[in-house]
């Protein structure tokens, strides 16, 4: 039945050639992560753990992961709540009330975040709050929760709403309905969602240039020692948090799609 | 009798909205509307001051530096936009019709690596390219060339290779999202009318497809046209960008309402861009083009 024409060729060689260009640059990255010599180029010399060594050795490393977590736990659990709370209230507003609140809610994703940071840059200075890992967490949330919130609707969007009216009906408090209807239905997506948070939280860049203080993040890290110099302990740093990003995602994709067994992305 | 207690109008649902509203507000409304006030104001070192003056806005429309750099960000974003819809649209085609049970690894794997770290992703072609890259390094080593290469060195063509490598992801996702209603069963339907394979893809993909299309090279360009980053580490001196400058206005230079003007222009440009877009597609009747299902 299937003729020749039909294979595609041409979008399955270009599918192949995509996806060796997405992950051989970072391939690189991670191999080089563990080269023996400082030189970033082959004829590959041997491996070795010298760079993670030092890397886990340095102080200055170990304080950003730490920044890091903390900014993005406080930035995910924030999330968590309000975008939980506006998603939930969104199911249940009139259309107009819902067509607001969408549009207020994703006008800033679609800025890029060169205009954010600057923005929040300014406004931290007219209102004199100095700049610190609490100014990251706002630019942060302001930047993740229109994600999260893309997420949890959806996940909301399809629930049974009849569950919940024959919850009510049989004298369940609003709070009863949430707690022992909704979110036992929808708790992996949410968690999912919050996990996404952190993931977009510990690796924003553009917009924590401009509204971090003295302190640093992973991604700071990264910047400042590309300043100093470029041997693997860059390279060693960078795998980490690709390996750290790929986790989040695995487990976000994991919790989103979960309960949901054969089913495809169609 | 439909919704029973939950058709009566409630305050509650709406107070759940608050806090997120009262967030945005606050910290990005707020925000931008201080920015847009300290365009109009007058500079001082890492400060504004009184008077109110439109200063600001003639530095930034007459400065010959601007306008090169605008230029250039014009150029990369189209060239970063028109790669990255050209590349997608066979994949996307791919993964709709052909991957059969590839389809959900390559999904995973494509969306698995929009999370690869935006500033990894720069740097790994930082070491890639360049006269002292990977590519050149090893080639020279190796005896094949006595100098580096010279598209291989931090120039526009960097730039450009390392936002498509950071954008193409989203745009391949979106083509995916959107082909999702045109069933195989259409496409076998035209075949069948005798249409060959390239007026399948120009008669029926390709305007079903406009809107997408439109969207994503818009989304792919803004981004790009503003990132400031890229030119930074891979731009050499002939791939800056307008970005940069902004930034560099801000944190170095300090004269805020230079960069909250340039910025503000920009940002006008942009939502410009988007008006037209949208203006063309209604004009066309091309965003109300659906297929029957």
């Amino acid at each position: 039945m299937m003729r020749a024409a039909d294979r595609s060729p041409f979008c399955a060689g270009m599918t192949g050639a995509t996806l060796i260009f997405l992950y051989l640059p970072l391939a690189i990255v991670v191999l080089f992560s563990f080269h023996a010599v400082p030189s970033l180029s082959f004829p590959f010399a041997g491996f070795s753990l010298r760079w993670y060594r030092e890397v886990f050795a340095s102080a200055e490393f170990m304080d950003s992961v730490r920044n890091s977590a903390i900014v993005g736990a406080a930035c995910a659990l924030t999330t968590l709540v309000l975008g939980t709370m506006a998603a939930y209230g969104l199911t249940r507003v009139s259309p107009r009330l819902q067509a607001l609140a969408g549009l207020l809610f994703f006008v800033p994703i679609t800025l890029p975040g060169l205009f954010l940071g600057l923005a929040l840059l300014v406004f931290f200075a007219q209102a004199k709050i100095s700049l610190s890992l609490a100014t990251v967490v706002v630019g942060h949330l302001i930047f993740v929760f229109p994600y999260f919130l893309l997420v949890a609707r959806a996940a909301l969007d399809r629930l049974d709403s009849a569950l919940e009216e024959a919850a009510a009906d049989l004298g369940a408090t609003p709070w009863q309905v949430f707690w022992r209807v909704t979110m036992p239905q929808v708790w992996p997506v949410l968690a999912g969602a919050t996990a996404l948070a952190f993931a977009l939280s510990v690796d924003e860049f553009v917009i924590t240039f401009f509204v971090i203080g003295p302190q640093s993040t992973l991604p700071m890290y990264i910047w400042s020692s590309l300043r100093r110099t470029i041997d693997p302990s860059i390279n060693t740093v960078s795998s980490l948090l690709l390996l750290l990003s790929l986790l989040l995602f695995a487990v976000a994709f994991a919790l989103t799609m979960w309960k949901r067994p054969g089913r495809r992305w169609q | 009798m439909t919704a029973g207690t939950f058709a009566r109008p409630k305050i509650g649902p709406v107070l759940l909205l608050l806090p997120l509203a009262a967030l945005v507000l606050l910290f990005f409304l707020a925000p931008l509307a201080v920015f847009v006030v300290y365009s109009v104001m007058t500079a001082r070192l890492f400060a504004v001051a009184w008077p109110l003056t439109l200063e600001a806005y003639r530095l930034a429309l007459t400065s010959p530096l601007n306008l090169e750099l605008a230029i250039n960000s014009i150029a990369i974003g189209v060239m970063t936009a028109t790669v990255s819809v050209l590349c997608s649209l066979p994949v996307a085609y791919w993964l709709r019709y052909r991957a059969g049970r590839w389809q959900l690894p390559v999904l995973f794997l494509v969306t698995a690596s929009m999370f690869a770290s935006y500033l990894v992703r720069i740097y790994a072609w930082r070491t890639i390219l360049g006269a002292n890259g990977l590519v050149n390094r090893t080639l020279m080593e190796l005896g094949l060339i006595d100098e580096p290469l010279g598209f291989l060195l931090f120039n526009w063509f960097s730039v450009v290779v390392a936002l498509v490598h950071i954008f193409l992801p989203y745009v391949i996702l979106v083509f995916f999202a959107a082909l999702r209603p045109l069933t195989p069963a259409f496409l076998e339907a035209a075949q069948d009318l005798g249409a060959d394979n390239l007026s399948r893809w120009r008669r029926i993909i390709v305007p079903l497809m406009t809107a997408p299309i439109v969207s994503a090279f818009l989304f792919v360009f803004v981004l790009s046209a503003a990132d400031y980053i890229t030119p930074q580490l891979i731009g050499g001196t002939g791939g800056q960008m307008l970005g940069v400058q902004i930034q560099t206005g801000f944190k170095a230079i300090g004269n805020w309402p230079l960069g909250a003007a340039t910025a503000l222009l920009m940002l006008i440009a942009f939502l410009g861009l988007y008006a037209i877009a949208q203006a063309a597609l209604r004009a066309s009747g091309l965003d109300r083009l659906r297929w029957a299902s």
